[in-house]
């Protein structure tokens, strides 16, 4: 047994997949002790917000001021435009703005913004304008206005009368350390569809994922091993039902049995543990198949046979003498069944067939919102990418665990 | 040798794929479906499988793209008397001119019509057409001719172009319903009476004409079927159209064409419009500001800021008040107030809809004639904006409906406060926003699972009254409203039908409310509608039987502006509806489009 273990360990593929998959596993129980927070809550109004920091406003309004001689986008205004918004504003001007080409020629970028302010109307007569293209002159306008004032921005409240009251002001000068913000909070890969914190609630949903398949894993494992071990070993008419049984599930597609029963059960049976069920009692006929031909060609071996003689019940033979030679063949099938299990999850809920949103996140409800809400067409990749990346190392790190130990059980690939 | 001949294999494999798509290509070229980019006008959102009929009448027709009977009809194909405008609530002129009430009865109405106006066979449009059109609507029991037969007597024609409409008249003398016939000018498809016999003679039974495919029709409108298979559908332009007299538009519409890819699902639509390949989107796109603001593409919706479009209509979560716990209307205002309508107007709707605060709660929609129509600060006490946990907590608790065996969720009169929550499969910001209502109740002790099934099955579900809390829509800008949108939130006898598809699908019943509806069928002084609409919002703001999720335009209207320009925007004193360029007095737009120059 030790030894068996050591060589595992001696498996490169399988080591890499194993610190793969207890990395992945150790984070979603590191991860909740420092962010405690309900991943379900929506805490952004709004979707997909961009990863970052956020600090609130209003304490940083609040909090101390530095000065920082730093020169401010506003005195150069012309510097920070891009370059196909001044193509833009060249070609307005000259066509709208009445102002010649040479002129537009000779003007250069901080002269540009000067003529822009003078001469730019968003009532002039465009004719041969978009409304789209109208429409974003009036939106670069609001632009550049906001890059050039250099104006202070002064704090007001309202006073007792009800009345505006300056209390203070900032030029373009004034920092805060971000230190000294109290509220603030990290998103680190920003927010989803219903402005759930994705990093939260990635976490979460890979321990409902793995749960999943876990459970997943196990029920088809247990079924496939009984049925296997038991119509190999017996055999007969036994074996004739289990088999004829075993093909019958074989030769229906399991995903289309599995979106029926769960279209069946309903949503609101659809919990974490039901799907896991389902998936697993969709699943097992394969390890059936492969641990009854392995006990076919077992039980006429010498030791089996002596069991027998000795008068050794069926069920003390079939797990002390037969198991055993079986386990390894089950814990890789085992592993199989735990990365297959996920990817079904994940495939049922993008057909909005997996547990229900609200109590429980999953990697494929996510994935589910965030292409509902074209997250993979508007940018987003914050929302989606890293379930992604999860689901492929799950099963990566599974399946590599997978062949390491294929290398180490089976003789013919032994080195 | 093997690993060559695997080689060999693939290489065949991959030529035989790149020829295949190559002959795709060429027959596609070959096809007679394929026409200029620079003629053709392109939708999305609209047509969602292979016409399967052009039949005005038919029960099942799928035909969106070319006959779409409603207050604002399709008018590409067949068309209209009036046309309805959904920016002024007004009715312009199609095939008829004008129209009148015979009397203050309002008994019988005389129509107009153009004497310009031919179908496409080259015959005038008459009077004895428009009769025909509602005769055999009634004959064949189409779904339309059966629900006007309650509001219309009879259609006669006078002469050639003068009508009479009898309208069915209650027992002091007066219409049952004017509203209802003065949407149907600008509702009902009139066909040729000479092409109806011509059907009727083929169908064994009149009804069998509903089933009847039309594809030989003869219609009056500016375009006329050209190509349609399981990819796309074009109409093409009738350049014999009688519309370019001068009566009339005085020109022809511009794009020769109009196509509709049908596509597999929102985001291929969604993709198409962001290459430019779709100029009209009725689809609803997910933070639509991003295609401008972001990726800088010549995308405009109609108007520049959120909402974006005009709203239209209200999408309400109904209660069925035949179930325990549902019946108590503390457990339905503490469901409403909880929920947070600003999550599911900036997510679930990526703001496209005015806030509760912009345009507070009532069963009227945002535009300003419906506004005006109620008394606002008798209101305002009533209507909530959401998200108040603690009031709805405290309302719960107060009346006794706490969680007595300690399991999170209260009990009313000993039932759990545990529902279901549905709406169809696939209606993305419908789904949302039942995820935020769920996650709300959550916080007051009342569980809620969303349900999203197929939408046959919903139908099924809300026509029976077999649900707990259900997602619908009522009707957006019509003539007809708000009249008849209160009747779907309140009218009793609705839900007294065995099968209810007209409204109250969750089974209200207010005496008084009943009574001021049928008051208000007839009423046309401004004083007393305003008076009965204020105590109408009264009645449904306190008793909740249903509460708005959001405003939601009647369509939505996104245009690409890389090949055609000109399409109608607010503020631009067109008057024309962003309505697609298709609908009611929205098809105008496609008199104005021009090309993108350059």
């Amino acid at each position: 047994m030790k030894n068996t273990i050591r060589n595992i360990f001696h498996s490169p593929k399988f080591v890499i997949g194993f610190i793969i998959f207890f990395g992945l596993l150790l984070f979603t129980f590191v991860y909740p002790w420092f962010v405690a927070a309900d991943p379900m809550e929506m805490i952004g109004q709004g979707n997909f917000f961009k990863p970052g920091t956020y600090i609130s406003v209003k304490d940083a309004v609040e909090s101390k001021n530095y000065t920082l001689n730093i020169e401010a986008k506003s005195s150069n205004v012309g510097a920070h435009i891009e370059e196909k918004d001044k193509k833009s504003m060249r070609e307005w001007l000259v066509k709208y703005g009445g102002v010649s080409q040479e002129e537009m020629d000779a003007a250069d970028d901080n002269a540009l913004v000067e003529l822009w302010f003078e001469k730019y109307d968003s009532k002039a007569d465009q004719k041969g304008l978009t409304a789209s293209k109208k429409k974003s002159y009036v939106r670069l306008t609001e632009k550049l206005k906001k890059l050039a004032s250099d104006a202070d921005v002064i704090l007001a409240q309202e006073n007792e009368d009800g009345e505006l009251e300056a209390t203070g002001s900032f030029d373009s000068q004034t920092y805060v350390n971000v230190g000294d913000v109290g509220n603030k909070r990290r998103l680190v890969l920003g927010t989803d569809t219903f402005g759930r914190d994705v990093l939260t609630e990635l976490v979460a949903a890979t321990k409902t994922s793995l749960r999943i398949g876990l459970i997943a894993g196990v029920v088809a494992t247990l079924i496939g091993l009984i049925l296997g071990l038991l119509s190999g070993y017996i055999g007969g008419v036994f074996d004739d039902i289990i088999i004829f049984i075993t093909n019958l599930f074989t030769v229906i597609p399991s995903f289309v049995l599995l979106i029926l029963i769960t279209y069946s059960v309903g949503q609101s049976a659809r919990g974490v543990g039901t799907i896991a069920a389902v998936i697993g009692l969709t699943s097992w006929t394969w390890t059936c198949r492969s641990v009854r031909s392995q006990v076919i060609s077992l039980r006429n071996r010498d030791h089996v046979n002596l069991s027998k003689l000795s008068g050794h019940s069926m069920i003390r033979i079939v797990l002390t003498d037969i198991l055993p030679y079986v386990a390894s063949y089950v814990v890789m099938a085992f592993i199989l069944q735990i990365s297959s299990g996920i990817l079904s999850e994940a495939q049922l809920s993008m057909l909005g067939l997996g547990p229900s949103t609200t109590n429980v996140a999953t990697l494929g409800q996510m994935m589910n919102w965030s292409t509902l809400y074209a997250a993979h067409l508007n940018g987003s990749w914050w929302a989606y990418f890293p379930v992604v990346l999860v689901i492929a190392l799950i099963s990566f790190s599974l399946n590599l665990m997978n062949t390491g130990l294929d290398q180490v059980f089976n003789p013919q690939l032994r080195d | 040798m093997k690993k060559r001949m695997i080689k060999v294999v693939a290489a065949l494999a991959s030529a035989c794929m790149v020829a295949s798509s190559f002959a795709g290509a060429a027959f596609a070229a070959e096809g007679d479906g394929s026409t200029p980019r620079n003629e053709t006008l392109y939708f999305a959102g609209q047509q969602w499988g292979a016409i399967n009929d052009w039949n005005p009448m038919s029960a099942n027709s799928n035909n969106a793209m070319g006959i779409q009977q409603k207050d604002a009809t399709r008018t590409l194909i067949y068309e209209t008397l009036f046309m309805y405008n959904i920016l002024d609530n007004q009715m312009y002129p199609l095939l008829g001119t004008e129209y009148s009430w015979d009397d203050d009865n309002m008994s019988s109405m005389t129509v107009k019509l153009n004497p310009d106006a031919k179908w496409s066979d080259g015959t005038p449009v008459t009077a004895a057409d428009v009769a025909a059109s509602f005769d055999y609507n009634v004959k064949c029991q189409s779904s339309y001719g059966v629900e006007m037969t309650a509001y219309i007597d009879s259609i006669t024609a006078v002469d050639d172009q003068t009508v009479t409409i009898k309208s069915v008249v209650g027992e002091d003398g007066k219409a049952v319903n004017q509203l209802m016939i003065q949407q149907m000018l600008g509702k009902m498809y009139i066909m040729q009476k000479a092409y109806l016999e011509t059907v009727e003679a083929r169908c064994e039974s009149p009804e069998a004409m509903k089933l009847d495919p039309m594809d030989d029709l003869v219609a009056s409108g500016p375009y006329k079927p050209y190509y349609d298979d399981d990819q796309k559908v074009v109409f093409i332009r009738d350049d014999n159209y009688w519309g370019q007299a001068e009566s009339m538009w005085g020109k022809l519409p511009v794009p020769k064409y109009i196509g509709h890819t049908i596509f597999g699902d929102n985001a291929a639509a969604l993709l198409a419009l962001q290459n430019g390949e779709v100029d009209v989107s009725q689809a609803f796109i997910t933070g639509v500001e991003k295609l401008w603001e972001e990726q800088d593409l010549p995308i405009t919706t109609y108007i520049d800021e959120p909402p974006y479009n005009l709203a239209g209509t209200i999408p309400t979560c109904w209660f069925n008040l035949d179930k325990p716990g549902l019946d108590r209307v503390e457990v339905r205002k503490a469901i409403a107030i909880a929920t947070d309508f600003d999550q599911i107007l900036t997510s679930a709707m990526t703001n496209q809809s005015p806030s509760f605060e912009a345009v507070p709660r009532t069963m009227m929609n945002p535009s300003d004639p419906e506004q005006a129509l109620f008394d606002h600060d008798a209101l305002k006490d009533l209507q909530w904006t959401g998200n108040d946990i603690d009031g709805a907590n405290k309302l719960l608790d107060d009346a006794g409906i706490v969680d007595t065996d300690g399991d999170g969720v209260r009990e009313a009169d000993g039932t759990k406060l545990s529902y279901k929550v549905e709406c169809p499969a696939g209606w993305t910001e419908w789904n949302a926003a039942l995820e935020i209502v769920a996650a709300s109740a959550k916080n007051i002790g009342i569980e809620l699972e969303t349900y999203f099934p197929e939408a046959s099955v919903w139908t099924d579900d809300y026509t029976t009254g077999n649900f707990d809390i259900m997602m619908n829509s009522v009707t957006g800008a019509s003539i007809t409203n708000p009249f008849y949108r209160c009747k779907q939130f309140l009218y009793g006898s609705y839900a007294d039908a065995e099968i209810n598809y007209q409204g109250n699908y969750g089974h209200y019943h207010n005496d008084e409310a009943d009574e001021i509806l049928d008051k208000l069928a007839t009423e046309t002084d401004e004083a007393t509608l305003k008076q009965y609409y204020t105590r109408l919002n009264e009645i449904y703001l306190t008793d909740v039987p249903s509460f708005g999720l959001m405003y939601r335009p009647d369509m939505f209207y996104t245009v690409n502006e890389s090949v055609w320009t000109g399409y109608p925007m607010q503020d631009d004193e067109t008057n024309i509806p962003p309505a697609d360029c298709t609908d009611g007095y929205g098809i105008a737009a496609l008199y104005n489009l021009e090309l993108v120059e350059g």
